[in-house]
């Protein structure tokens, strides 16, 4: 297919069982280069767990995963190309941004001036320079995420994986990383991302992708997703993934709150 | 980052980490940053003196390492004392193993269960092997530098002694139980994993870590009694159960390859010492992966099914008078109960309080008959738990979640006084009469049921001293304050300490009055009631914030 060579990132009929849970049920997806992929579901329809397959850090899935072209499978060089900011937002916090952030470089293969330089300007514009040499466990949890997000692209990577990237970011700060997105997009990135927030998703992703317990319930644009059903792209989610109790499940909450009275 | 000599060291092996596919620059950086985070960590002992000072770049874990020098040399005269080796390898080795293997638990799990490192690492391009690697090799620096500060003092007494032969065998004896410590820590981890979660393992791992506080402190109260009732003319006699016992293993080969001494149990000792640990190092390294996945429920904190306590509100519904008082005495329960720091601060010196009145009671002994001891008044050491109260007590007001103190001024509480005798309260009632009814009980076998009246004396007294003690300290909200702003009021936990002597003293002098010690329970009991009322006069004026 001419789809496949053009192709940065496959996934066929993939599928993840942890124990008898089923958590992915075939998924199947081509990337090409320079898309923004917003990824949304619920929580538990499986985005980490395809986030995690993709880096590695899981084995013992079936089916297929290329990525630049090639199975993923007992490969660790594609990493060199993939920056990821995971969603437990993992970190040694017992080290300085600075230690941390050329820690990473190197294990990409750069050198230590050079990572040094790169991650000061980029904290730099992020407004964090001044925390550059203070440890991240007393940072707060918006800057946590820059530092998370600045280990993510040091190298230059031609794929980025974000999981909930925007977690604890105030909402100039979100502003900022949406513009960061759309400029690497322009210049050629692939962009696989995770959040809940749906107005961030609806803005800035030239194709969204929903999940729902384990399969691909939607593909396509924006405006793709509009045709099959009305409303925003949060009403089109609580379609799709058959939510629809929110209100009866407000008033009792409410109605709780109230009177005290279980129902 | 620090450079440190022990990478330096390494890098003169860099050729065989190349030879087995270890990416060295790689492997040496994960090191570097491991040891860097290692000396920001806090051990077990230096968390007990707690002044911790943020940019203080030593490692704290090398200065606690004079500890484990001082408990070596504590076993040298082990070396001495007996003709037989096995009795004398078998303890040591018995307190090398428990040393070592609690230490490994208390303050090295952060490492040994570090899920951290694999979405770090693996998500970047870094083999496996490489990461790897540099975890074995991280574990072996510590496992090294704690044997080697415990060990060494008895190695070259040993080596003087009884000679080149001993020494060695003495030294691959060390690195066999290494093997044996990792293993039996790592299966002890995947057992806890596999059948609870990972909550209950740090609760595992907090008590390890409560323990081996209690032990040393109270190891070195006890080792020098202890050679007083070391029979020395012990003739080692072989039993079933000692093969269950991998220490006594260890003794064994001593006596086989050094004494020539072909006993069957020393030969199958021996076997045990060579064959278990290789076999173990070998399983664990095959088992590996499967301890990793395990790792992963670590984080997980599987839906609770908390049974519901059968009545649990019986006794906070009798001691607690108001409504609000009940809403903070069982606050401060479960704070007491559940906060894992404020356990490792306060738990060992329970233990302390509960230990001292059997240490004062045996140096009793040397002056006394154990004949004479239940007709004498050997039962006032009780106060001698009582002289832990105070400092106990001052730990009542810091919290490892102090920020969540939030709750006292944000919610409408117009009256301070529930809070704090609620949380008096709960403080009597879960710490010390737990440990005064139980010695209470082990000493009315030992001294006969007179001494009821006694305890009856020293429980008003116990509580007395509570009172005064919050009385005297500053007048902070409880689980308040950050344990790095300890301040010990050492002045005033003294004079404490000294009122609880007082207490001791009259009570004393009132069984040398007819009648006395009667008056004496009349009078405490009146004081303990004006006390309790005049205490807790409190207002939100007096409380002092941080």
């Amino acid at each position: 297919m001419e789809m496949n060579s053009k192709s940065i990132l496959s996934i066929s009929n993939l599928k993840m069982k942890f124990g008898d849970n089923e958590v992915l049920k075939g998924i199947n997806l081509e990337v090409g280069k320079g898309d923004i992929i917003g990824y949304i579901g619920p929580n538990g329809a499986g985005k980490s767990t395809t986030i995690k397959i993709l880096l590695g850090l899981l084995e013992g899935f079936t089916g297929e995963v290329k990525i630049f072209g090639e199975s993923i499978v007992n490969q660790i060089s594609y990493k060199k190309r993939i920056g990821y900011v995971p969603e437990s937002s993992d970190i040694y916090d017992n080290l300085s941004a600075q230690e941390y952030l050329t820690f990473i470089g190197e294990l990409y293969g750069l050198e230590h001036d050079q990572v040094n330089k790169k991650a000061k300007s980029l904290m730099k514009i992020l407004g964090i320079e001044d925390v550059y040499e203070s440890r991240i466990s007393s940072f707060s949890k918006g800057m946590k995420q820059k530092v998370l997000i600045i280990s993510s692209l040091l190298h230059n990577p031609d794929i980025l994986f974000w999981d909930e990237p925007l977690s604890g970011l105030d909402a100039n700060s979100v502003i900022v990383v949406k513009e960061i997105l759309s400029t690497l997009s322009l210049r050629g990135k692939t962009i696989f991302y995770s959040s809940h927030i749906m107005e961030v998703v609806e803005k800035i992703s030239n194709r969204i992708l929903l999940i729902s317990d384990g399969l691909i319930l939607a593909d396509g644009s924006f405006e793709q997703l509009r045709d099959k059903s009305e409303g925003s792209l949060e009403e089109i989610f609580n379609q799709l993934t058959g939510f629809n109790e929110h209100q009866s499940l407000a008033s009792d909450f409410v109605d709780i709150i109230e009177t005290g009275d279980s129902i | 980052m620090k450079d440190f000599m022990i990478l330096r060291l390494l890098d003169k092996f860099q050729k065989i980490f190349l030879a087995i596919e270890v990416d060295y620059p790689i492997m040496r950086r994960i090191l570097q940053v491991k040891l860097t985070m290692d000396t920001r960590r806090v051990s077990t002992f230096m968390s007990q003196s707690n002044t911790k000072k943020e940019n203080n770049e030593k490692n704290y874990f090398i200065s606690s390492l004079w500890l484990y020098i001082l408990i070596g040399l504590f076993l040298i005269p082990l070396l001495f004392i007996s003709e037989d080796y096995i009795f004398a390898m078998s303890t040591i080795f018995g307190i090398f193993m428990f040393m070592i293997m609690t230490s490994l638990i208390s303050d090295f799990s952060s490492v040994l269960l570090d899920v951290k490192d694999k979405n770090i690492m693996m998500t970047r391009p870094v083999n496996s092997r490489t990461m790897n690697t540099a975890k074995a090799i991280h574990i072996f620096l510590y496992l090294f530098y704690l044997s080697i500060s415990l060990a060494g003092g008895v190695l070259i007494t040993s080596l003087i002694r009884f000679g080149v032969l001993f020494f060695l065998l003495f030294l691959v004896e060390i690195v066999l139980m290494n093997f044996l410590i990792i293993t039996l820590t790592a299966m002890l981890y995947t057992i806890i994993l596999k059948y609870f979660d990972g909550e209950k393992l740090k609760d595992v791992i907090n008590y390890v870590q409560i323990g081996l506080s209690l032990v040393i402190t109270v190891g070195f109260q006890l080792v020098a009694r202890l050679f007083n009732f070391v029979d020395l003319s012990i003739v080692f006699v072989p039993r079933w159960w000692q093969f269950l016992i991998p220490p006594v293993w260890f003794g064994g080969p001593f006596q086989l390859l050094l004494r020539g001494d072909l006993n069957i149990s020393y030969i199958i000792f021996s076997l045990l010492t060579l064959m278990i640990p290789i076999l173990a190092i070998i399983t664990y390294i095959r088992l590996m992966p499967s301890f990793e996945k395990n790792l992963l429920k670590l984080n997980e904190n599987s839906e609770k099914k908390t049974k519901p306590k059968k009545n649990p509100n019986i006794i906070s519904r009798i001691v607690c008078t108001s409504r609000e008082e009940l809403i903070f005495y069982r606050f401060a329960s479960s704070m007491l109960k559940k906060e894992r720091e404020f356990k490792l601060k306060v738990y060992p010196s329970l233990g302390f309080a509960f230990i001292f009145p059997y240490i004062f009671l045996m140096n009793q002994l040397q002056m006394q008959s154990i004949q004479e001891l239940p007709s004498g008044n050997g039962f006032l050491n009780l106060y001698f738990s009582a002289i832990i109260i105070p400092s106990i007590l001052i730990m009542i007001k810091y919290s490892g979640n102090y920020r969540g103190a939030w709750i006292y001024k944000a919610l409408p509480i117009d009256n301070v006084k529930p809070i704090f005798t609620g949380t008096i309260k709960a403080f009597v009632i879960h710490l010390v009469l737990p440990v005064l009814s139980i010695n209470s009980i082990i000493f009315i076998l030992i001294f006969g049921v007179r001494i009821i009246p006694h305890l009856l004396a020293i429980y008003l007294n116990f509580v007395l001293l509570t009172l005064i003690t919050f009385f005297m300290l500053d007048k902070n909200l409880p689980f308040s304050m950050s344990f790095n702003d300890i301040n010990k009021e050492s002045g005033k936990t003294i004079f404490l300490m000294i009122v609880g002597g007082i207490m001791a003293l009259v009570h004393y002098l009132s069984t040398l009055i007819p009648f006395g010690l009667l008056v004496y329970i009349i009078i405490l009991f009146i004081i303990n009631i004006i006390t309790w009322k005049k205490t807790f006069n409190l207002s939100w004026e007096q409380i002092q914030w941080n």
